[in-house]
Parts: structure tokens; sequence; C-alpha cells
């Protein structure tokens, strides 16, 4: 994926767009292989250190990073 | 119904190689590749607007959920083996040094963390010495590992007095001696490791060299200069030249009148005397700024960026200047080890000094009250370091001492937690029976669950960490925040 907006540092900006890139494809097809009739509306990866949000689309995609309250 | 694939033609023909040429292949270290990706894209920007509207609601909602959400309290996941204690898993030592009663004066890991170094010397050797030491070196991942028997062994002519293997080429490792002078050996040479050497000239240490770093050279990615500290008061950068030899690029001379004193600090009536510095340690989020220990029992913040000359330093090739910024409250006796802290932000300027007060000061480069001061020991602190992975954690190697009272911590590598306590060590790890004063300790930043410590009956001890000192929690850096402000008030 090649980032349009960022309020990240250019590099980490560009990590988190491919790697989530390729993260979306997999998640996306897993859920159309179980089922053809789903699809991929949101993906949530909670982590030790905070939450990412994706929130994809035909063209684009949207990416959150989030440290919930503990 | 069967079938027959048809006819295949065939031929015999024979090959041979006519010529070969040998050609050897190796990856250098890559340039970065970061572009700048905001001017190459085309967007369609009402395609954009109408995607963000879309998905703007669902976003927005799962965030609020989130602040709110309790449904991960307390849930953890234990991805690896969880360790509780702290094991010795290698003794490391050099009977033929031992038997000459030669000390550990430093450890120092590669570049893989799969290798570990080893200085021999005498620390307390008085003035002179004329021994012969070794620097040994053991690979802790090969099978046939024997820990009385290092891999390489190199005979060095006099007192090493510190190590350092070279960032990112694994064979490389640069040792200070006592004469003053440097010398860069190469591991994987089997006939004769010395690469390159500084030699006796004018422009060497004429005191001990107590501390020797890589930098990395801003014009040449591949080749690095050579930092070296001493307490004759200079802090010399070498460069690589062609016949083997190290020359002077550039210096740094600490002499007493040229430091400078805040107010708060008692006035003290040093005059032109050198300043003898023991250790250094640069910062990680200024290239340009490091911090010393001096046997004033001051930590200095210096710049590489200075321009002062510093007095009274005729005869070097190089003009030397003075380095120092700010002065730090003292120690009650020689700093010997500073440690930057890795976890930097904007904000947090962390460091640590250890003297012969036995006391551990975390300083803020910001100011020049410590921001916490720790009694960690009665005896002489020789080396404090700070984890790479945990930003609370560091560690610290006690030794020798007049011990008047007892005192509860009897362990010589203490491990301390700003998470756990402010007071005492997380651990005490006793190095070895009796008494067995601890020089040095280094983390292995490849393998981060272990720490090397040398100590003075010449045994290096690989220490296995358990897994609370190895895993960063989820608040740590807003821990450490925390505790850097909360005292500067």
């Amino acid at each position: 994926g090649i980032p349009i907006r960022t309020t990240l540092d250019n590099s980490t900006t560009v990590q988190y767009a491919g790697l989530l890139h390729q993260l979306i494809m997999k998640a996306r097809s897993t859920v159309r292989d179980i089922d053809p009739q789903n699809d991929l509306t949101f993906l949530r990866i909670r982590s030790k250190k905070h939450e990412i949000m994706v929130a994809p689309d035909k063209e684009y995609l949207l990416i959150v990073i989030q440290n919930p309250c503990e | 119904k069967s079938c027959q694939t048809g006819k295949i033609s065939t031929a015999e023909t024979a090959v041979q190689s006519h010529t070969s040429r040998d050609a050897g292949v190796q990856t250098d270290q890559s340039k970065d590749a970061v572009q700048d990706f905001q001017q190459e894209v085309q967007v369609d920007y009402t395609s954009l607007l109408s995607f963000l509207q879309r998905v703007e609601d669902a976003v927005i909602k799962e965030l609020n959920k989130n602040w709110k959400s309790r449904a991960f309290d307390g849930f953890e996941v234990n991805w690896t083996d969880q360790n509780e204690t702290v094991l010795c898993l290698h003794t490391l030592s050099y009977p033929e040094a031992q038997d000459q009663n030669l000390q550990v004066t430093s450890v120092s890991w590669n570049a893989t963390g799969s290798v570990v170094a080893c200085s021999y010397g005498r620390l307390d050797g008085g003035d002179w010495s004329t021994e012969k030491s070794y620097v040994c070196t053991w690979n802790l991942d090969r099978r046939g590992l024997n820990p009385q028997r290092p891999d390489l062994v190199v005979d060095v002519p006099s007192s090493v007095m510190c190590l350092a293997f070279h960032p990112s080429q694994p064979s490389l490792i640069a040792g200070g001696l006592f004469g003053g002078e440097l010398v860069v050996w190469d591991t994987s040479r089997t006939e004769d490791p010395v690469i390159w050497r500084t030699g006796m000239t004018d422009d060497t240490h004429t005191d001990p060299v107590y501390q020797v770093n890589w930098l990395p050279d801003t014009k040449h990615r591949n080749h690095a200069r050579l930092l070296s500290v001493s307490t004759d008061g200079k802090i010399l950068v070498w460069r690589e030249e062609r016949d083997g030899r190290l020359a002077l690029a550039e210096g740094f001379a600490m002499v007493a009148q040229q430091i400078p004193r805040s107010t708060q600090l008692k006035k003290f009536a040093w005059g032109e005397a050198a300043v003898g510095v023991t250790s250094l340690s640069f910062s990680h989020f200024d290239p340009r700024v490091f911090v010393v220990g001096v046997e004033g029992g001051y930590s200095l913040k210096c710049s590489t960026a200075a321009e002062t000359l510093a007095l009274h330093r005729a005869g070097s090739s190089v003009p030397l200047r003075a380095p120092a910024e700010l002065a730090f409250s003292p120690h009650g006796g020689p700093v010997y080890s500073v440690s930057c802290s890795p976890f930097h932000r904007q904000v947090l300027n962390l460091f640590l000094s250890c003297g012969t007060d036995g006391q551990v000061h975390l300083h803020s480069m910001l100011q020049t009250q410590p921001l916490v001061s720790l009694q960690l020991s009665e005896k002489y602190l020789f080396c404090v370091r700070w984890s790479p992975v945990r930003p609370l954690v560091f560690a610290a190697a006690s030794g020798e001492g007049n011990c008047n009272k007892c005192f509860c911590f009897i362990g010589d590598v203490h491990l301390f937690d700003f998470g756990k306590s402010s007071q005492k060590p997380a651990v005490s790890i006793k190095q070895a029976a009796g008494e067995c004063p601890v020089y040095c300790l280094e983390f292995n930043i490849k393998q981060t669950r272990l720490l090397a410590a040398g100590d003075a009956t010449g045994t290096v001890k690989v220490w296995q960490l358990s897994s609370d000192f190895t895993e960063q929690g989820p608040r740590e850096m807003n821990r450490l925040e925390q505790l850097a402000s909360e005292i500067t008030d």
C-alpha cells in the first residue's frame, strides 16, 4: 500500500502500510474462503502496547493506532 | 483405451566447463531506502473523501468503545516459556590467565550476539605494568563449547584495559592498552589478528585507555572511527589509515579550568590540572552529545560540536578542543561508569553514573541535580549499564571496598527495576563464592536474556535473566517519563 496521508513519521508509516496491506488481503481471503458470501468489514489487532484498527475498502485503507485505557 | 506419447527425439552430448573464476560475495550494509512518498502519489481526492466519509462513523464508534472497554483487563498472553529465576548459563575462563592472577577488565558481545570476548589485565596494577595479557573469545552458539578453552586467544604484550566489538562487523574487536595504545584485532584471521594499531606516537595517550568505542563515520558508511578515553584527560577519535595505522582524526581534552561549573555546585580549586576521564557514553538521541565520567567524581555533558580549543595541549597533530558544556552534581569519589538510556524521547535524556561511593545517580541531562540517588552498596561500583529492552531496568557491578557495617546487599551484580522498587535492587546475583569484585558487565543486544559479567578471579559468567527482566510491560515508557518528571519539580 502507498501511504497518502499520515500523522506518524515516514518510515513507521511505510512499514505499517506495507505490512497491514498484506494482512488485510490474508484476512479477507480467510473470511471469503469460509463463506463466499461474506466479506471483511473491519480488522482489529490488539497487542500488549496498543490496538491497531483497519477499515478496508476497494481502493483505500484507513489505519488507526490507539492506546487503549488500561 | 490406452494412450502413448509420440516418439521423443533424444541426443547425447557432453559438456565441460572451460574456465572458472572465483569470486567472493558479501552483502554490504544497505543504504536506507525510505523514500519521501508524499510527492509521488496521484490521488483522486473526491473518491478519497467519499471513502473517509463512509468509514468515519464506524471507526469513531470503535475508538470510543475501546476507551470504555474493560474486556481485556488482566488479559495476558505468554508467547514464550516464562523463566522465573536468573541462571548462570556459562562460566568461562582461561586457565593460563588465571594462573597469572589476571583479572577480567572488560567484556564485550559481538554484532551477532553469539560471541563474547573478554580482556585480561589488572585493574589494581599500580603505576606501571609490563605483564603480558590476553584477549579471549568464546562462541556460545558452537556445539563443542569448552568453557576453559576459548575459541581464540590473542597474546598482548601489555595489559588490555577495555574492549569493544565492532557494531556491525562481527569479527573486528578493538582494545585499549595500559600503555595508552589502541589495537584492533580481526578474529577471523588466523595468523596475525592485529589489523590496526596506534603505536606509540606523540598523539597516543600517556595513561591507560579505560574505554574504547566505535563511532559511525558519517562520510564513509562502511568505515567506522574509534574513540578512546583515558585518565590523561584526552578523548581522541582515530581513523583507519592504509598501512595498518590508526591516525588521529580529532580530539578533545578535559582541562580543569575549562569545566563549566554552575553556581549550585561548590567551588573547587582545580587549577590547570588535566581531568582524568574514566568512562564515556554517547546519547542515543543526539549523536553529537556524550556524557563522560571523571576521576574527580563529576559527570559532564559534552558535545562533539564544541569549538573552543583546550588549554595547554600542545604537541598533538590535531588541535584538541574542550567539549564540556555542563557539570552535574558530583559523586563522593571517582566515577567509574556512565551509561545513557537507549530509550530516548525528546524530553528524556537520562543517564546513569556510578562510582566508588557505592551510589548510582540517575540524571536528566537538563538539570545538574540527580533525579534519583541510590546507595546500592557499601563497595565500589565499577560498571553500570541500562537494559537494552526494558526502559526501567539497569544492572550494576560491585566489588571491593571496606565494609564497616553489614549491609543487606550481599550480591555482586545488582539488577535494579524502577518499576518494582525505587529503593533496593530487584535481584542481587552473587558472582562467586567469597568476595570477588565484578569489574565489568554487558547486556547482549541480540539475545536479550543474556548478561555477561567479568570478575577479579579471571572468570566470565554468562547469566540468563528471568522473563520479567526481558519483557517490556505495556506502559513502561510512560512510567519512565513519569519518573523523570515527578522528581524534577
